[in-house]
């Protein structure tokens, strides 16, 4: 006699999120796994839109550098840039040399505080506290670095239309320049814990590899791509502000895994430190801030690229002549950097996980906005919003 | 590959204080630049209201008294103000500022998030025409 175990059909899947996946931002994610392999893996997003790009268009020029510097918290000189840079050349207004220096410095200090922050976020990922804990203490240098250079530790609000709001005193310069040698030496200090801390490796050399040709064709950005080998940093590519006047040396590892991540991250603080010590040193003399800036643009439309911590980000503009934004289209890195989390997960152990999470550096709220509407009778395009709503009020109808 | 690589900064953290501060025992002095509570001088304004118009927040309300005196008095709402300083980056006459001293606004009741700046004489004349107290705001 013996007993035919048939082959089970249905799939063990493991709901993760939406409240506290790993980070402390929303997200649903669904593994299916066998044992303690994953299997397939989908997620869901769009538990944080806030509407901002709509929002935007019911404000003025000036009122959405301030609307758009929310939309992320960690990186939000970058949006204000982004925008900022955009509306400019709507504009046509020549911003002074030493505006965009003091741009980029405080675009520098910021992918410096973000890295800091991602890096003992990862690092409580993998369980190791202590790590987390040392490097948000030496992240605080940085904060207070910001904070004395544009009076807010977070939505710093350094640019307007046109310029920025502040110069740099001698007595700022000292501090900054204090505060980055402290920095640069904890810094190769976590790189080496990083590279040879032997339980910390068990986290993440060879796990999650992302080869070359894989992050080209997912279309990976950041350090994420960077630690793949792809050769891409928007500083680099097309240098906006006055990475022309400063260039910066791009950071690439080729390993593709967690280890990797890790290692271009670091590096790329010294980069940073690198450019900011150049910028204070070489500060071009000049205005602060354009002598005019219209209220009301040309119609037109323009497309604004910068590298932001976590990869480029993108914004598209257009204006109808009046002095509010018609349109305004953000996409955020995040967004072009969770497939690779989905593609990555199958194989993996489940506990790696939130490691592989974590390893894009994600940002939620930054990413939940675009609707696309892609149907599966192949009806694809924008929707008015009486048919949104519409179908909103079909689809609850239909559920109960 | 080594193991404990964080050893040392837990050894030398021994012998330090920790690094949180009491607040608000202790309190670490803010920077100039910091940007807290608005203050507004009514002497230079023409009542032109580009701060108002440029507040991202909507904190600003720069009420016209009479047009011809240019006199005009403001109201500011300190919960809904962001901080951003946009406008004293619009005012053409400088007659905004934002204190680095006062910065602890919390509150318990919503009567001090709503600020009057003025000229006495302005500010009694429309506070006679403003016939609902100032602790019950309109709801938006
Ligand atoms: S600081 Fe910003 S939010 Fe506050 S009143 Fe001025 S413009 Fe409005
Ligand atoms: S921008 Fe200046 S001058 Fe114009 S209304 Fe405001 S405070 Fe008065």
């Amino acid at each position: 006699m013996t007993a035919v175990i048939s082959p089970k059909k249905e799939k063990f899947i493991i709901p993760i999120g939406p409240q506290h996946p790993a980070l402390k931002e929303p997200g649903h994610f669904e593994f299916a796994v066998d044992g303690e392999i994953v299997t397939e893996a989908t997620v869901r997003l769009g538990y944080v839109h806030r509407g901002i790009e709509k929002g935007a268009e019911a404000r003025n020029w000036t009122q959405n550098l301030y609307l758009v510097e929310r939309i992320c918290g960690i990186c939000s000189h970058i949006h204000a840039l982004t925008y900022a840079l955009g509306v400019e050349v709507l504009a046509e207004v020549e911003v002074p040399p030493r505006a965009q220096a003091i741009r980029v410095l405080v675009a520098e200090l910021e992918r410096i505080h973000s890295h800091l922050l991602w890096f003992g976020v990862a690092a409580h990922e993998a369980g190791f506290d202590t790590l987390f804990m040392y490097s948000w203490r030496d992240r605080e240098t940085i904060m207070d670095i910001l904070e004395a250079l544009t009076g807010n530790r977070v939505n710093y609000s350094a640019n307007v239309l046109g310029g920025v709001k502040f110069d740099i005193s001698d007595e700022q310069r000292k501090v900054i320049l204090d505060g980055l040698d402290f920095l640069e030496k904890r810094t190769h200090h976590y790189l080496d814990v990083a590279t040879s801390d032997g339980m910390f490796l068990q986290r993440t050399r060879g796990i999650g590899i992302t080869r070359l040709q894989d992050a080209q064709r997912l279309g990976i950005v950041g350090p994420t791509a960077r630690a793949s080998g792809v050769m891409r940093d928007v500083r680099v590519d097309a240098p906006y502000a006055a990475y022309d006047m400063f260039p910066i040396n791009i950071v690439v590892e080729t390993a593709g895994d967690l280890e990797a991540r890790f290692v271009v991250r670091l590096k790329e603080l010294f980069e940073s430190f690198r450019l900011v010590r150049e910028i204070l040193d070489n500060l071009p003399p000049g205005d602060l801030q354009a002598k005019r800036f219209p209220r009301r643009i040309k119609p037109g439309e323009v497309i604004s690229r910068v590298e932001a911590p976590r990869g480029e980000v993108f914004y598209y503009i257009r204006s109808n002549g009046s002095d509010m934004p018609e349109r305004v289209k953000v996409r955020t890195p995040t967004l072009c950097n969770m497939a690779s989390v989905l593609s990555l997960a199958v194989g993996h152990h489940l506990a790696d996980m939130p490691m592989l999470l974590v390893g894009i550096d994600p940002c939620f709220s930054c990413n939940d906005r675009g609707v696309s509407i892609c149907s599966s009778q192949g009806e694809h395009g924008r929707w008015t919003w009486e048919r949104l709503r519409q179908f909103g009020i079909d689809y609850y109808a239909n559920k109960v | 590959m080594k193991i404990a690589t964080m050893f040392s900064d837990i050894w030398q953290s021994l012998w330090q204080r920790p690094v949180t501060q009491k607040y608000p025992f202790e309190r670490k002095e803010a920077p100039d630049r910091l940007r807290g509570k608005l203050h507004w001088n009514p002497e230079n304004c023409t009542g032109c209201a580009l701060c108002n118009k440029d507040c991202p927040a909507n904190a600003i309300e720069v009420i016209t008294i009479d047009k011809k005196e240019k006199r005009f008095v403001m109201r500011y709402h300190l919960d809904r103000c962001t901080y951003c300083a946009q406008c004293v980056e619009s005012c053409r006459f400088s007659c905004i500022e934002l204190s680095d001293k006062e910065w602890e606004l919390a509150s318990t009741h919503k009567q001090p998030f709503t600020v009057y700046y003025g000229n006495e004489d302005d500010l009694n004349e429309f506070m006679a025409k403003f016939t609902q107290p100032e602790s019950e705001p309109t709801p938006q």
